[in-house]
């Protein structure tokens, strides 16, 4: 099992995870990777992704895990790299021999969103707060959460807000929360501007970077 | 607005569109950019992306001008209404998907006009660009706007809007073109000089000289450009798959067909060739599908010899591969076993032989029938069938015979189906008389004559697992008004824009009553479009030469009336004046 870590930016922050599953897998064709099918009537890629970003934001830190029969990471990378698009080239490539299953067991996301103008400090509150509610688009309509419990960290520094929200089986989307974070306090902070810069696992009750877990 | 203001701003309008993946390029296979170039083109489609990105032709020259030195080329599709709101809305002009540029800034720009119904587009567009519609209303300070695409066969209707018009096939003159503008601008030529440069050239005609044009054809389709290294999507498009061009024309001669008399001379590609080029392309796309194109498939000479040898590289990529236009008299069923799976899908186009006979369908009720056992014997679970209705001569007795087939497919079913269930779905379209076919002279039958005859399809398809769709009546009128008509029309597709027709070939957006109120309000007899033309009479695409003599269309249409057919030109040439552009044959 290869999971490649990768970057998800630029033009193609604007591609839908349904595209950005069909990109990767024409990727991995142009690339020659030797990817395991599925014993089906319609055979598909043995691939597994984590919870994606949502559209228009970007991402340092995705994660592409690919059943394959290749073992040699480093050449997995060049091919991969050398078969995607702008804006999707990996950073990190590792190998396990059992599916890691990140999808289950990332809990969390590191986000930066960047203003053109100084963020106020009282936005760092928000997380000492026992109940915090936003409003969220959900298909057919809009909708109240109590996000609380899902915003494990928040700082400001100058014009950057760096946020450290729930992510996987429980997710606070950031684009949903930038959206808040504007309307309450008066700032314009753009969704293409929110980066995520990592996923991070629970090992023993400790939150770490899906990276270093991986290694 | 500074371009890094716009940027920022356009930015804010993609989070609000619908799929912004259309707007933002960044494909895999993207050319390079940012080398020397001293010409920079952008082809504008007139259509959305998923449609434009899917137009073989295209891309063809997308690419073969990116690779030409010193040239650069990029794209612009029609964007959908909401980002076309946002971008006026916020002082936006339409822009490139690679660079994010003004159109207006590039050297030369061209449109593809692919389809009557896209003509409201163009001028869509070119709002968008910030430019008059008009190809005289616009000053030396806007770029050359040409237009090319299969819509050129009668270009007369949308002419006006630009400064000239590419005739036939865009890998022989685009380049030529540009070559030309290139060096103009150097010399510091006016456009207007550059223009009667212009139509020196084969096949390009200046809209504002008139001048007589005959068509440009590439002489060997071997040698010709064709990419192999091609754009692939990010986002989901109508054709999501790669293709490679078996050969170009058509043999058969179907009188109601443009596209077979358009296409000629018959240029194919060698089996070598094809599959070299099916090689690259699975490799440098990704693709799990890649289309065998032409119009005719099983018409090519070797097509066993080469869906033999594609089929071991395709399967070696878990490729699958795609055959459409197979003929039904031609059907075979082991490439037919391989390819399609459970759907098949047949267009007799008439339902009697007397009419097959008129249109030159050249297949009989006995191939029909063997073609259709042998399908169903290998299981197939969906037939679809394509008829036209309205063509010359037909009577009720034509109508009844569609009836026929439908219950003849369905006996065939119970005698050898190896399915269980047999869906079948039956699709008419109404008939066109098109410029260069032996039948534009002819009429087309009356909106009401339309309602009556698909009434009766109706009515008489009432069967179980039969399914009954037809294309629309008023959409047919409008099609037909613009293959057909004159310079006059160019007013009355500004009046149709102005009143909001645009993307009229999407059926959710056409509005009938818009266009005929934009033909009164411009003052235009549209029914005279409609009703036959003598054949003496001069017709509105007279002056350009596509290729086919008027000779042999007028002998065609004389057999049409005297249910004559005539047979395919594979083994004896028919004489029909296209190989005065280049050797045609297969």
């Amino acid at each position: 099992m290869i999971i490649l870590k990768h970057l998800k930016v630029d033009d193609v922050s604007y591609v839908s995870h349904k595209d950005i599953l069909r990109v990767l897998q024409r990727g991995l064709k142009r690339a020659k990777i030797d990817v395991k099918y599925s014993q089906g009537f319609v055979p598909h890629m043995l691939t597994y992704t984590t919870t994606p970003v949502p559209l228009g934001v970007q991402s340092c830190a995705e994660y592409f895990a690919i059943d394959c029969l290749d073992s040699d990471k480093d050449d997995v990378m060049r091919r991969y790299n050398a078969a995607m698009p702008q804006g999707m080239r990996a950073t990190a490539c590792f190998y396990k021999d059992k599916n890691p299953n990140l999808a289950g067991i990332v809990v969390a996301s590191d986000y930066i969103a960047t203003c053109a103008e100084v963020l106020p400090k009282e936005i760092e509150k928000i997380k000492d707060l026992d109940s915090y509610v936003i409003t969220a688009r959900k298909k057919g309509g809009v909708v109240e959460k109590d996000v609380a419990a899902l915003i494990f960290d928040l700082k400001v520094d100058g014009n950057k807000l760096y946020m450290r929200l729930a992510s996987g089986n429980d997710n606070l989307r950031a684009d949903a929360f930038i959206e808040d974070i504007n309307k309450k306090f008066s700032c314009d902070i753009k969704i293409n501007d929110i980066v995520r810069t990592a996923q991070l696992v629970k090992v023993d009750g400790e939150l770490i970077d899906a990276e270093e877990f991986l290694k | 607005m500074s371009g890094e203001r716009a940027l920022d701003k356009l930015k804010d309008i993609l989070l609000k569109v619908q799929k912004p993946a259309r707007y933002v390029g960044g494909e895999y296979n993207l050319p390079d950019m940012e080398k020397f170039c001293e010409e920079r083109v952008c082809l504008c489609f007139s259509d959305k992306y998923e449609v434009g990105m899917s137009n073989v032709g295209t891309r063809i020259l997308y690419h073969m001008l990116n690779d030409t030195e010193g040239v650069v080329c990029e794209r612009a599709y029609a964007p959908d209404l909401d980002m076309a709101a946002l971008l006026k809305e916020n002082g936006l002009p339409l822009f490139s998907l690679e660079t994010k540029k003004d159109i207006k800034e590039f050297d030369l720009i061209g449109f593809s006009v692919q389809f009557e119904l896209q003509f409201t587009n163009i001028v869509y567009m070119l709002d968008l660009i910030g430019v008059p519609y008009f190809a005289k209303d616009r000053g030396e300070d806007i770029p050359p706007i040409v237009a090319g695409g299969p819509c050129v066969v009668n270009p007369m209707p949308f002419a006006d809007f630009f400064d000239a018009v590419l005739i036939g096939e865009g890998e022989k003159n685009l380049d030529e073109l540009v070559k030309l503008h290139r060096e103009c601008r150097k010399n510091n030529l006016t456009k207007s000089e550059f223009l009667k440069k212009a139509c020196e050239l084969d096949g390009v005609f200046v809209p504002s000289l008139n001048n007589p044009t005959k068509r440009a054809v590439v002489e060997d389709l071997d040698k010709a450009y064709y990419p192999t290294k091609i754009l692939v999507p990010n986002c989901d498009i109508v054709h999501d798959r790669s293709s490679i061009e078996l050969f170009r024309g058509c043999a058969n001669g179907c009188r109601f067909c443009q596209a077979g008399f358009y296409y000629r001379p018959i240029r194919k590609g060698s089996v070598d060739t094809l599959v070299r080029q099916a090689c690259e392309l699975m490799d440098s796309t990704g693709y799990d599908e890649m289309g065998l194109l032409s119009l005719s498939t099983s018409d090519y000479p070797e097509l066993k010899e080469l869906v033999d040898r594609i089929k071991v590289e395709a399967d070696a990529r878990k490729v699958k591969l795609a055959l459409p236009s197979l003929r039904l008299d031609s059907f075979e069923a082991e490439i037919y076993e391989e390819m399609q799976g459970a759907s098949l899908t047949f267009a007799p186009e008439a339902g009697t032989q007397r009419l097959r006979d008129v249109i030159n369908k050249n297949i009989s009720d006995e191939n029909i029938k063997s073609s259709l056992i042998s399908a169903l014997k290998y299981g197939v679970k969906n037939v679809k069938l394509y008829f036209i209705m309205g063509l010359p001569t037909e009577t009720e007795e034509d109508l009844q015979g569609i009836v026929n087939i439908v219950k003849l497919v369905k006996y065939l079913h119970s005698q050898y189906g190896t399915s269980k269930l047999l869906n079948i779905t039956v699709s008419t379209s109404i008939f066109i008389p098109k410029p260069l076919t032996p039948f534009q002279w002819e009429r087309q039958i009356s909106i009401e004559e339309m309602r009556a005859k698909q009434e009766f399809m109706r009515e008489k398809l009432r069967i179980k697992n039969v399914k009954y769709s037809w294309h629309g009546a008023q959409s047919s009128v409008i099609e037909a008004v613009f293959a057909r008509g004159d310079r006059s029309l160019a007013k009355a597709i500004v009046k149709a824009y102005e009143l909001g027709c645009v993307f009229d070939s999407w059926s959710e957006n056409f509005d009938y009553d818009k266009w005929i109120k934009a033909f009164e309000e411009s003052s235009i007899d549209y029914q005279k479009f409609l009703e036959g033309f003598a054949e003496d009479d001069e017709l509105p695409w007279d002056v350009i030469d596509n290729g086919v003599s008027k000779k042999y269309l007028l002998a065609e249409r004389k057999k049409a009336y005297e249910g004559i057919s005539t047979p395919n030109c594979i083994g004896k040439c028919n004489g029909c004046g296209a190989n005065r552009l280049q050797r045609c044959g297969l």
